[in-house]
């Protein structure tokens, strides 16, 4: 079995890998367990089933979105991007941790199979899927200018 | 040599971001294709093939292993070199889609050497 502590570390070092490879934008742990949801938000979220079943999310802000979209896609950071760049940008965020996370199971939980992700938008976005399950949340600073969490809930079968 | 490439994502965005990749690692193509799914893929690949396919593996309609198989049914794309790009990294997954008939395959998150590293045996 793994330990919580475990897969708060998994899950750091899994965003910690995408951000440094794909966004370049510098990631470290925060201690701010939440963003403004009174503020225009974003919420990614990925789920799984297999061995262990559950979900990944990350919830963000606009301009944070944004500012990602922009790294991803080479933009000026004063460049015009559009409401569907920034979903794709942050849904394929959600897929690429997932899929890192997986990685760091596989030895572990050899079947795990992961959904196709999916964005939402808007004020006031938290996730209550799976209240029963157990519940990882990792805040993160981006750039020292964001911040971002990531939430892993999932249970065991 | 002049060189063809399409790149198979869902996602659009996805697709902005492989291309972007590409042209960081240093390859250039004179003709480039982009399709949304696999069904789309193998209908542009009849019509006109390419030389490299960069293809997703979890798509909508049509995944890409199922795109690489049929891709090998069709008589102008037996010279193609299909190189998956997925964050799928299960080494059983891997073997299978490679023995399927895949040239190449780059886990996500991908750096431009990782695509200079695959697609560069290719370019000559």
């Amino acid at each position: 079995m793994i330990e919580q502590k475990t897969y708060h570390e998994i899950v750091l070092d899994a965003a910690k890998e995408v951000f440094e490879t794909m966004i370049f934008m510098e990631i470290e742990p925060s201690d701010q367990a939440s963003i403004d949801e009174s503020a225009l938000s974003m919420l990614g979220t990925i789920t799984f089933n297999g061995d262990i079943e559950g979900c990944m999310a990350i919830s963000l802000s606009w301009p944070c979105g944004q500012t990602i979209a922009r790294n991803m896609l080479a933009m000026e950071s004063n460049a015009e991007v559009s409401r569907q760049e920034v979903c794709d940008a942050v849904g394929e965020v959600a897929n690429m941790v997932m899929g890192s996370i997986k990685s760091r199971l596989q030895d572990i939980y050899s079947n795990i199979a992961v959904s196709i992700p999916t964005v939402v938008t808007g004020r006031e976005l938290n996730s209550t899927l799976g209240e029963d399950a157990e519940k990882v949340a990792v805040p993160v600073c981006l750039n020292e200018e964001f911040t971002a969490v990531f939430l892993l809930l999932y249970r065991r079968k | 040599m002049p060189k063809s490439l399409m790149i198979v994502d869902d996602s659009a965005t996805m697709r902005k971001i492989i291309m972007r990749t590409v042209r960081m690692s240093g390859l250039e193509f004179d003709r480039t294709e982009e399709a949304g799914n696999g069904a789309e893929a193998i209908e542009k690949l009849k019509a006109s093939p390419v030389d490299i396919v960069l293809c997703d593996i979890n798509m909508p309609e049509m995944p890409g292993t199922e795109m690489v198989k049929q891709a090998r049914q069709l008589p102008n794309c037996q010279n193609t070199k299909i190189i998956m790009v997925s964050t799928e990294s299960a080494q059983d997954l891997i073997n299978s889609v490679l023995a399927s008939g895949a040239n190449g395959y780059i886990t996500k998150p991908f750096t431009p050497e990782k695509f200079q590293e695959q697609l560069a045996p290719f370019m000559s």
